[in-house]
């Protein structure tokens, strides 16, 4: 019988949570409404992607090792790795590699299981074409390397809405140093690293 | 004939005439979907009949029961088991089909011997209209308690009756057996994955 | 015997504003007999009832479009009319214009018939919609019942529009959306069945009359909190709202039921639809949050200033705040299910049906169990 009411009392907590975490969303659904639209001009401005965007892969040729892992780990078996087996050498010899990025889903599998690391994201996400086949890369497209937009001098780079200070919704006309809010990780980290410097003193 | 009583004769003469020929479309139409439709349409009139006999809460019953429930759960199942079957034509329909109809003809003829003889009582007893629901629900409580509540543990055994059959924890057992098929097709697939390809 | 002495009672104590009595007496004023006068009257409280049920859809169509837009930070309808209040408006007329298309392999009467029938049982339920004491089209002793009755003739024709279709999403939508009707239909009556137990009546104007003897505190969510919640998630199912939109899944099911239609049969499951929703909203005004009831009695104002509740112009002044605050409340409960549109995510149909059966149901059962307790203990607070 303990049990049958101790699970109906986490039951109703449960309930109870989450009818809570129902009336948080709902309520930063109702501030949202308050903010306005701002408008990015886009092709004469850009938002500055944030450091873990996922965009079109880089690759590099020479430190590939042709293991497939990548098509592997795929959800749709991507890459092309074309490699021929060298009988003199006994190794694997690569040919041409290639993604389709009309099919590709920017998962980013592929990068994080590549053994040599010569997988890797880029910012760029202007991948229109008028062909559809245009976008199957090779192995040169893939391995070249996208503008920046902060370096880019025909294009005005504005912040991200998580890089501005705390209670600024527009990027526009901010200074270009102002500090974006809460605490930067070498912020965290010196403190972080003076406690442990702290405990270690208190240790010894 | 004031418009009352008229709208209300042309009001039955329609409702019957759809039960009627709805209720023929049932048993007759090969379609066993649009005979569940009809079957819903018929449910329908019949409640229009009881709400012409002032019976509102009984009308409204019926559609909840009957259009709502019973009928979209037939719905339902024709729907889920939808399985084209190539259905082989019985031997001797025709006999058959005269058969039952002759069955149907006398259960009719019965039926219109019973309403012939029947002394009805017209008019009958004076529809009470607003306070019909207080009446059924004070009936339901008092002289007709028993077959209430062995209705509803009817109902109760049909819906365990329907959770022990959905249940078949007969099945799982089965498939988990089944598992060593995939495995070999998997084995004699993957014999030469790796394919020499320096010749070309 | 004791209802028409209830009835009678009402009408000493609190006549209202009786549209109905006053037209009469115009008419005979101009020398038509009294039946002649009743059938013309018979159809103007229809007909006024359906002109607001579609003005009523314009306006929560754009504010749909408007509050999604706020949330989202965007603009929304902005260039047809001022802050794009003629939208809607275009909107229809599009689809009003659209080619009727019928698939080729469709099935041509069922796929006609599906929308219609989900479209009627809609508009019948606002028979009992009261807007003030005498502000409705009938008083039907079954009152609420009869929208439970009609709402579950709505899967039928969901199920046939989505058998006619021929095709696989409309099938599954059709299925999922009497599914969905029929396991939410249960704990919605259930939540009813409380309130109805409190207010010893079905009628709707009862229920409301029972809600507005002091006011603000008298309303049933006080007294129905549990109730209220079931009723609204119930409500929200059955209209086929965000978090229970299953049936339209757009990921999944294309649009439903209504992917193969197109034109004035869209335009009719797009009306029902939220139609639907304003339904719901009204019900839920009308059973818990008091109706037409000003949170202060009119009756307090009105004795306190020293006028009669009964001269003509209090009358329709109490029938204007109280058509007000009906409204009133019914948008802002379809606010709030626009918000919870862009707050929740879709549950899946597991977790729909695990709400329905599981949690609904029992907690439902419990509620009814409990109002009948505490009916029987506090019969002054609850009814008795
Ligand atoms: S996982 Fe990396 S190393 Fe292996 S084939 Fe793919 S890209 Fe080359
Ligand atoms: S990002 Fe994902 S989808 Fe694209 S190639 Fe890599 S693993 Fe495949």
């Amino acid at each position: 019988m303990g049990t049958f009411f101790q699970k109906a009392a986490d039951y109703t907590k449960d309930a109870i949570s989450a009818g809570k975490y129902l009336l948080q969303g709902l309520a930063v659904t109702f501030d949202h409404m308050r903010r306005r639209p701002i408008t990015v001009q886009y092709p004469y401005e850009k938002l500055i992607p944030s450091e873990r965007y996922r965009g079109r892969i880089h690759y590099e040729f020479d430190k590939c090792i042709a293991c497939e892992v990548c098509v592997r780990v795929c959800p749709i078996n991507l890459p092309v790795v074309d490699w021929v087996m060298n009988k003199e050498t006994k190794k694997k010899e690569l040919r041409n590699y290639s993604i389709d990025f009309g099919v590709c889903i920017f998962c980013g599998n592929c990068v994080e299981y590549c053994p040599t690391n010569c997988l890797s994201m880029t910012e760029e996400y202007e991948l229109a074409a008028f062909d559809r086949h245009n976008l199957n890369f090779d192995n040169v497209a893939l391995g070249r390397l996208p503008t920046n937009v902060t370096t880019d001098p025909s294009v005005i780079a504005l912040k991200e809405l998580a890089y501005l200070p705390k209670g600024v919704m527009d990027p526009h006309e901010l200074d270009k140093n102002s500090p974006r809010a809460g605490k930067l990780p070498s912020e965290v980290s010196v403190k972080t690293i003076e406690n442990n410097k702290a405990s270690v003193g208190e240790k010894t | 004939m004031t418009i009352a009583t008229s709208t209300e004769l042309i009001c039955f003469l329609i409702l019957s005439s759809v039960i009627v020929s709805g209720a023929l479309g049932v048993v007759l139409i090969d379609n066993i979907v649009y005979s569940a439709f009809l079957l819903g349409g018929v449910f329908m009139s019949v409640a229009g009949l009881y709400l012409l006999l002032n019976a509102s809460f009984v009308a409204a019953a019926q559609i909840l029961v009957y259009v709502g429930a019973v009928n979209v759960l037939i719905l339902f199942a024709i729907m889920l088991v939808n399985k084209q079957e190539e259905l082989k034509p019985i031997k001797g329909l025709k006999i058959r089909r005269f058969f039952s109809g002759c069955v149907c003809a006398g259960l009719l003829a019965l039926l219109f011997r019973v309403d012939i003889t029947t002394n009805w009582a017209t008019p009958g007893p004076k529809a009470i209209g607003e306070i019909a629901t207080e009446r059924i629900g004070e009936h339901l409580f008092t002289d007709y308690l028993l077959p209430f509540e062995l209705a509803s543990v009817l109902l109760l055994m049909a819906m365990i009756g329907a959770i022990v059959l959905a249940r078949r924890d007969v099945i799982s057992i089965e498939l988990e057996s089944t598992d060593s098929i995939p495995q070999n097709i998997i084995n004699n697939s993957t014999d030469n994955v790796l394919l020499d390809q320096s010749s070309d | 015997m004791f209802t028409t002495l209830k009835i009678v009672l009402i009408a000493v104590v609190n006549p209202g504003l009786d549209l109905e009595r006053s037209f009469n007496h115009l008419l005979q004023g101009m020398g038509l007999p009294s039946s002649i006068a009743h059938l013309l009257w018979l159809p103007l409280p229809m007909l006024l009832v359906l002109t607001a049920a579609l003005i009523g859809v314009l306006v929560t169509v754009w504010l749909e479009r408007k509050i999604s837009a706020a949330a989202q930070q965007r603009v929304g309808p902005e260039y047809a009319g001022a802050l794009g209040i003629l939208q809607p408006m275009a909107d229809g007329l599009k689809l009003l214009v659209k080619e009727d298309i019928i698939p080729h392999k469709a099935d041509s009467l069922l796929f006609t018939l599906g929308p219609i029938l989900v479209l009627i049982p809609v508009i019948l339920s606002w028979l009992i919609v009261p807007f003030g004491q005498n502000l409705l089209i009938s008083n039907v002793g079954i009152g609420i019942f009869l929208w439970i009755a009609l709402s579950s003739i709505q899967p039928i024709g969901l199920l046939m529009s989505g058998y006619a279709s021929n095709n696989k999403y409309s099938l599954l939508g059709g299925l999922r959306a009497a599914a969905q009707s029929i396991s939410y239909e249960i704990p919605l009556a259930l939540a009813v069945l409380a309130v109805v137990m409190m207010s010893n009546s079905l009628s709707t104007v009862d229920i409301v009359n029972q809600q507005n003897t002091t006011g603000l505190f008298s309303w049933n969510i006080f007294r129905q909190p549990v109730g209220f919640l079931i009723f609204w998630i119930c409500a929200l199912a059955e209209c086929e709202r965000l978090p229970f939109d299953l049936p339209e899944a757009e990921e999944e099911l294309v649009a439903g039921y209504q992917t193969e239609y197109a034109g004035m049969k869209f335009a009719l499951f797009y009306l029902g639809s939220y139609i639907n929703l304003i339904l719901s909203s009204l019900l839920v005004s009308i059973l818990y949050l008091g109706g037409w009831g000003f949170p202060i009695p009119i009756d307090l104002i009105t004795n306190s200033l020293g006028q009669s509740p009964n001269a003509p112009v209090i009358q329709i002044l109490a029938a204007t705040i109280g058509i007000i605050m009906t409204v009133f409340k019914t948008y802002f409960l379809v606010f709030l299910a626009i918000l919870l549109r862009w707050t929740t995510p879709r549950v899946r149909i597991d977790q729909l049906l695990d709400l329905g059966w599981k949690f609904l149901l029992p907690i439902a059962l419990v509620n009814l169990l409990f109002t009948a307790a505490l009916k029987l203990a506090f019969p002054i607070a609850f009814g008795g």
